[in-house]
């Protein structure tokens, strides 16, 4: 039973972890209709640049926030600005797709060039260390880090509801024009989402870095996941991606311990080809149309 | 008139030095090889002919039909595995082939089936999911799989195990094998497959009506893409003699695939292999050249280029040809709009009642808590025109929707006589299509990136499954609709009133028994009125059954036969259109209570 609760639990803050990586895809999505490929490794830079900044100023990594997010803030601002607008008017919409693709696979790259294919191991200052409440064994960095997601799940969630902003970019998402016409700067809504979005994983690269080793290839690794998780919750649904990553953290953790550490992915996205077949606009989204009749 | 005659041969001229250019540049990436004999030049040259293959595969679904896969070292990986696993207990990887080709286009299919009915970005991801489930079950199953040192190829030399101390017969095969995926691509964009993939690429609703199975076609795309995929995936492991499972279920593998087909031409059948010939051997000399000193760089070109090309040249090489070419053939002028004008205004005889062909019983539908149809019934005869009009918001669309399989209605029937004199009751568009029930839409939806002649033929090979009939009917009906002219021009460039005709004329290509025009005499000017007017006439002198929805009042009292008059989602009146005009409740639903009196 102990071992069965502590699975549980593990798989929660996994949740957590998944939330706080997913977030910001499913807000980009929702509002510029893009699959942010390059999420990932946005991501992988911010590690990078938390380790930067711990090892070689000796700070905690959680100062790193600071300089992170408004880093990766920008870093998406430029995205939207040079890459996805030109693309916006174009016929083909699935070229976005390849340009995020394209972006991806050079971030990858350059990191390798900058950094070796070595894994960088951010200091940890103590929140790898486990606490114990009764038989739960949990680490800091863990607890912090769901926490974390939650407050932002439920931030962003007022910000978009009560908020001025937050109303416009929910107008821009439901008609560009309409919004346009009301007067509002469709290029800059979407160039500020697209920088929150990128702050958001900005944010949990801070707190992911002292738990996990940074390389290269660590946004791939997270994104698939990530990408699970938003169809899961519904793609474009904030609090759908929440719970979404809280049952994909318990399937990966339960089917980690119970049926084996190496068929977890199989696992989790067998459960992806499952939603697709039985409920593909998520379980909390209802707004996906699925057919499309004028 | 002139340019009539001169654009077909214009196309012609294109067409042979396409042709001329194609044979030399497969001939010189034959002969060069050859000819220098050296093992690296050997290596380049198989390696394009491999990556052309693959990218010509995959663009069969990632361009024609428009679903772009990032996971499709997927079906490499199972080809390479399954030819391999066959050569270690004997089989030789020719037969091999066929069954890693059958695998993976069963894998294909089940695995697009869910993503197809859907419209987003759920088939690239599924396939980049399915590509990791993939590599993790490789890496799982040791005992068949070798785990992660990978499987090794037995050493037993000769044509029938595809292996060879020579490069020679390795090239012959790695190039017929290109040639054959090129001949297929070509096959498929140049018949009705290839037509209905781009049109359902183009426009999914428009495809439906048209009685393409989307669905269905896709699966096709899919299936083939992934069988030769395969195929080419066991050539390559042979010739690499090693597998394993990083590199076999590779995600920037799967990209580098893709992305030699969007930089050659995105859904072009030559694209894939202009992308391949040139990019191939800049990065085999890069790495040749860098090694191991710059690891990443050469991806990292990769990528900035792949970005670069989206944003700069999202139409690729091809495109900057195609440019190239219609930059040269400039001199044809702008295509003169003469329409056939037809001989005399038609005056009106009233028709026989002839059977019932639809029947349409207590059609109720709600959308949320609007109740958008209301118990709705009428019939329409054989060979008669019914008006169906209404104020904006009346549910006259919904209706069409629903006697068309694109909604469903909450309650009531929809039944349709068919050639046979049964009644059936369809539920989708495709049998409404193939009971002879065509509809166009309100808002015009051209398939943007084909001809005005491609479009009808997507209508025509709907009754003309070979190409050349179809294209026969296609410019048949489009000398009726005035279209003639404009045959060879994109479906883009034509006005609003064009387009409402080639609307209109796909839907005829078919060579429907049933016709649904939804508004399309709304937003034309007053000659194009008269004119379409006189075509509803000359089509229901066919035999041809017509419901229309019209706001243009001339039209609906010369034309109809029996109008209905929906408001709210009710039928509140119907009869003969004199009579229903004058209708005091007609004429409050349209234009408001103090008009009643008026």
């Amino acid at each position: 039973m102990d071992v069965f609760l502590q699975v549980v639990v593990n798989g929660l803050l996994l949740g957590g972890l998944f939330a706080i990586t997913s977030v910001g895809l499913t807000l980009i999505f929702g509002i510029v209709k893009v699959v942010n490929f390059a999420h990932g490794e946005f991501l992988m830079i911010g590690m990078y640049a938390t380790f930067l900044i711990s090892t070689k100023l000796g700070l905690h990594p959680y100062a790193a926030v600071a300089a992170v997010v408004p880093l990766l803030f920008v870093l998406g601002m430029l995205t939207q600005k040079l890459l996805i607008e030109p693309l916006m008017s174009a016929r083909n919409h699935d070229i976005q797709i390849f340009a995020t693709v394209g972006l991806s696979t050079a971030l990858i790259n350059l990191a390798l060039l900058l950094f070796g294919a070595d894994i960088a191991t951010t200091p940890a200052y103590g929140l790898r260390t486990a606490i114990e409440i009764g038989p739960i064994r949990m680490l800091v960095g863990q607890i912090v880090m769901f926490g974390v997601a939650t407050a932002l799940v439920i931030g962003l969630h007022f910000f978009l509801q009560r908020t001025r902003s937050g109303r416009g970019i929910r107008a821009v998402a439901q008609n560009r024009a309409a919004a346009q016409l009301m007067g509002i700067n469709v290029s800059r809504v979407y160039m500020i989402t697209f920088g929150l979005g990128a702050a958001c994983v900005g944010l949990a690269a801070c707190l992911v870095a002292p738990l996990y080793p940074t390389s290269p290839g660590i946004g791939t690794y997270f994104v698939l996941t990530a990408f699970v998780v938003v169809v899961l919750g519904g793609l474009g649904s904030i609090g759908g991606a929440f719970l979404g990553a809280m049952i994909i953290g318990l399937i990966d953790s339960l089917s980690g311990f119970y049926i084996g550490s190496d068929m977890r992915e199989v696992a989790v996205f067998g459960v992806f080809l499952l939603i697709l077949i039985l409920r593909p606009q998520g379980l909390f989204g209802g707004r996906l149309k699925l057919s499309h009749v004028s | 008139m002139t340019d009539q005659t001169n654009t077909p041969n214009a196309k012609t001229v294109k067409r042979t030095t396409g042709a001329i250019a194609l044979a030399a540049l497969l001939a010189a990436i034959f002969i060069t090889p050859v000819v220098v004999d050296d093992q690296f030049v050997y290596h380049i040259f198989i390696t394009i002919c491999i990556f052309a293959g693959l990218s010509t595969a995959w663009n069969i679904v990632g361009g024609f039909a428009g679903q772009l896969s990032l996971g499709h070292a997927i079906f490499y990986g199972i080809g390479a595995y399954v030819g391999i696993m066959l050569t270690n207990i004997g089989i030789s990887p020719w037969i091999g082939m066929f069954a890693g080709a059958a695998i993976a286009a069963a894998v294909a299919a089940i695995i697009s089936y869910p993503c197809f009915r859907l419209h987003g970005p759920f088939f690239a991801l599924s396939t980049i999911a399915l590509l990791e489930v993939f590599r993790v079950l490789a890496l799982h199953f040791r005992d068949f799989t070798g785990g992660a040192t990978g499987m090794m190829i037995p050493l037993n030399i000769g044509w029938e195990w595809m292996v060879f101390r020579e490069r020679l017969p390795a090239l012959i095969i790695a190039f017929g094998m290109m040639c054959f995926i090129l001949a297929v691509a070509w096959w498929i964009r140049s018949h009705r497959l290839g037509f209905q993939l781009v049109a359902t690429r183009e426009r999914e609703s428009a495809a439906r009506a048209a009685g393409v199975g989307t669905v269905k076609v896709r699966l096709f795309a899919v299936a083939i893409s992934a069988a030769l995929t395969a195929m080419m995936g066991t050539f390559h492991g042979m010739y690499l003699t090693f597998i394993e499972p990083e590199s076999a279920f590779s995600l920037s593998f799967s990209i580098q695939i893709a992305m030699f087909a969007l930089i050659g031409g995105l859904g072009t059948v030559f694209g894939p292999l202009l992308g391949a010939v040139l990019l191939v051997p800049l990065t085999e000399f890069a790495r040749g050249a860098l090694g191991a000193e710059a690891i990443g760089l050469h991806g990292f070109v990769y990528g900035a280029v792949l970005v670069l090309v989206v944003i700069f040249v999202p139409n690729g090489l091809m495109g900057l040809v195609g440019r190239w070419f219609s930059a040269r053939e400039a001199t044809s002028g702008t295509q003169a709009a003469e329409v056939a004008t037809p001989e005399e205004t038609r005056t009106f005889t009233p028709p026989e009642p002839g059977e019932e062909i639809v029947r349409v019983r207590n059609l109720n539908k709600h959308f949320g808590g609007l109740h958008v149809t209301n118990d709705v019934s009428f019939t329409l005869r054989e060979g008669e025109i019914l008006g169906l009009i209404g104020p904006n918001g009346a549910g006259k669309t919904t209706l069409f929707n629903m006697i068309s399989g694109f909604l469903e209605a909450d309650s009531g029937t929809v039944e349709v006589k068919g050639p046979d004199g049964k009644w059936h009751s369809p539920t989708n568009p495709a049998d409404f299509a193939t009971l002879g029930v065509g509809r166009t839409f309100q808002i015009v939806q051209p398939f943007a990136a084909m001809t005005v002649e491609e479009n009808i033929m997507v209508g025509a090979f709907h009754r003309y499954p070979h190409v050349d009939d179809a294209r026969a009917a296609a410019r048949r009906t489009a000398e009726k609709m005035g279209l003639g002219p404009y045959l060879h021009a994109e479906a883009s460039s034509l006005t609003i009133g064009g387009l409402k005709r080639l609307e209109v004329a796909r839907v005829m290509a078919m060579e429907p028994r049933v016709l649904l025009l939804d508004e399309v005499m709304a937003g034309i000017n007053q000659s194009d009125v008269r004119r379409a007017i006189d075509l509803m006439l000359s089509i229901r002198d066919e035999g041809v059954s017509i419901i229309a929805i019209e706001h243009v009042m001339q039209a609906v009292m010369s034309l109809s036969d029996h109008v209905i008059v929906l408001s709210s989602g009710e039928v509140i009146a119907e009869g003969k259109p004199r009579t229903v005009v004058e209708d005091p409740q007609v004429i409050e639903a349209y234009l408001g209570k103090e008009f009643t009196h008026a």
